[in-house]
């Protein structure tokens, strides 16, 4: 897979972030171009949640640098926009999944302001893009898992971002839904912006992710998937056991 | 009945009762809304209580006059310093605020009880005097609820989406801490508009119970907002009425500031036992 990329999105210069004193994460190093889809794999605990958080300017980089757009995290934030895992949300929450959706347009309001028409239509045709515009006046708490991560990825979409930040935004969605979000990923991707998605599924990192950094509270690699998920690292990555890549799919052996 | 609904009123000093008790009712009914939102009825309870020497210090400085400025201060103090709890994130936030609810009320009753008219004094600290209160009460709390329209309005979208998603909100770059300090600093107003009418015990009831009613008959928040603050108002206007009929009519009498909350409670127990029946309903019809 491979086709023209833009220029630099986020660059990790050998990046440490800390929570307080102790790292969380090291020396993590490379790029994300625009019009790129990266995977963050690894286990549990391994910082892909942290590497997402430092991107937005929520957690700091203790040593090295994250540059995104240029800038420092925090000063690029009106050009990236977060989706949060569905399930961290208050299902009992009043508020219509046309409301969820027109947050992400909040930013460009600006303050003391409703959003106007502009942005009603922006947020419509985000949810559109996700196939979910018949549920726009439910409670976003009653539509199901997938669809909530899906009303998340619109309300992301409604932002316009430059860059797109995902925590495992394919956990407990079905293959269709899974699909619905990727088609609604890849029409950003094809628009310019960078985007960044955590994941457990390595088959969905090595097929439909344009580069793969591999982390366990450092970095194991950081490149195209084919050249990232070998065996080696995997097993390194992952400890006891072992990974391995056939041709599509990949086989889980303990070592 | 209908007589009983307007008639009290047309005595001005009534009258001037029922004016603060709508006022303080739909105040309290749309802000108890941010406060359900944010699951703040704890918070809220703490700074009610942490107002408490305030008034009681406002009172012995210069009498009925010094009891608004008193509570500002405290409040303003309160909502500061739980703002500051909250965003440390160390301290187990319950307890710190359990902590400080419990040391300012100890502090506010040691100095009441160094009064003469000790009980007099902390009822109506504690439970409000609505029958007494004047021109000044009312263009306090007339303050307060545009104030409270104007942060609900301008910073509305903000503090819903800091409600919702706080993760979310920060990594859009909003500043957390100020939002929640507006907030704060909201409620803290309320509880001192409230202070003179109902004191500080029973606004807990005013911000909290109608705010519940309406998210009991509602998914929708422009609609629980409108009900929250419709049904304080009517809580506010019946409890009055019954609490004024009460003493006249039967010679029975009721504080006015807690009739109100009654009303307002009964509400919202009717409106979950039409529901309870509702659903049984619904499932033998299937
Ligand atoms: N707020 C925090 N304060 C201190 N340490 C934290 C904090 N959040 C996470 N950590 C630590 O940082 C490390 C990385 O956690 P992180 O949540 O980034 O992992 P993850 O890769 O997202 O894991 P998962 O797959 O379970 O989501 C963990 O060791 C965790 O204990
Ligand atoms: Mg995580």
């Amino acid at each position: 897979m491979s086709k023209p990329t833009g220029p630099p999105a986020i660059v990790f210069d050998h990046a440490t972030i800390a929570y307080g004193r102790t790292a969380a994460l090291e020396r993590v190093h490379g790029t994300v171009r625009a019009g790129e889809i990266v995977a963050l794999v690894g286990p549990n605990g391994a910082g892909k949640s942290t590497l997402i958080k430092a991107v937005l300017g929520l957690v700091p980089v203790a040593s090295g640098s994250v540059t995104v757009l240029d800038r420092r995290p925090a000063e690029a934030r009106r050009q990236v926009a977060y989706v949060p895992q569905a399930d961290t949300l208050d299902p009992d929450f009043p508020v219509s999944v046309a409301q969820v959706v027109l947050m992400g347009r909040y930013r460009r309001v600006g303050w003391l302001r409703p959003p106007g028409r502009v942005d009603r239509e922006a947020a419509a045709a985000a949810l559109a893009a996700v196939g979910l515009e018949h549920r726009a006046a439910d409670r976003f708490g009653l539509l199901s898992g997938g669809q909530r991560q899906r009303v998340l990825l619109a309300r992301a979409i409604a932002a316009q971002p430059a860059v797109l930040m995902l925590d495992e935004p394919f956990n407990g969605v079905d293959a269709v839904s899974q699909e619905a979000l990727l088609g609604a990923i890849r029409n950003l991707t094809a628009r310019g912006a960078a985007v960044v998605v955590s994941t457990h599924d390595l088959g969905l990192a090595q097929v439909s992710c344009d580069g793969v950094c591999l982390l366990n509270r450092r970095q194991f690699g950081f490149g195209p998937p084919d050249d990232v998920l070998t065996p080696d690292t995997l097993r390194a990555a992952y400890g006891g056991a072992a990974l391995e890549l056939g041709d599509r799919g990949l086989i889980l052996a303990h070592s | 009945m209908i007589e009983t609904l307007f008639a009290p009123f047309s005595r001005p000093y009534l009258a001037r009762a029922l004016v603060e008790a709508v006022l303080l009712g739909a105040l309290c009914g749309a802000v108890g809304v941010y406060v359900l939102l944010r699951r703040l009825a704890f918070l809220t309870d703490a700074i009610t209580h942490t107002v408490f020497p305030g008034v009681v210090v406002g009172f012995l400085v210069s009498g009925r006059a010094g009891i608004v400025p008193g509570a500002l201060v405290c409040a303003v103090i309160a909502a500061g310093l739980f703002t500051a709890i909250a965003a440390t994130r160390r301290v187990n936030e319950d307890a710190a605020l359990a902590v400080l609810l419990t040391a300012f009320f100890g502090i506010g009753v040691v100095l009441v009880s160094r009064q003469r008219s000790y009980t007099a004094d902390l009822t109506a600290f504690l439970f409000g005097h609505i029958l007494t209160v004047d021109t000044t009460d009312i263009v306090v709390t007339a303050v307060v609820a545009v104030l409270a329209c104007v942060v609900l309005v301008g910073l509305g979208k903000e503090l819903l989406l800091r409600a919702f998603d706080p993760e979310g909100a920060r990594a859009a770059g909003y500043r957390i801490t100020a939002l929640d300090l507006v907030g704060n600093m909201l409620i803290a107003l309320v509880v001192v508009a409230a202070v003179q009418a109902v004191g500080t015990v029973l606004v807990i009831a005013m911000l909290v119970v109608p705010a519940a009613t309406a998210r009991l008959l509602s998914d929708r928040l422009g609609v629980i907002l409108a009900v929250a603050t419709g049904l304080g108002m009517l809580g506010a206007w019946l409890g009055l009425a019954v609490s004024f009929e009460a003493s006249r009519g039967y010679g029975v009498r009721l504080a006015a500031g807690a009739t109100i909350v009654l009303v307002l409670v009964a509400c919202y127990a009717l409106v979950t036992l039409g529901q309870s029946i509702r659903r049984v309903a619904t499932r033998a019809a299937r």
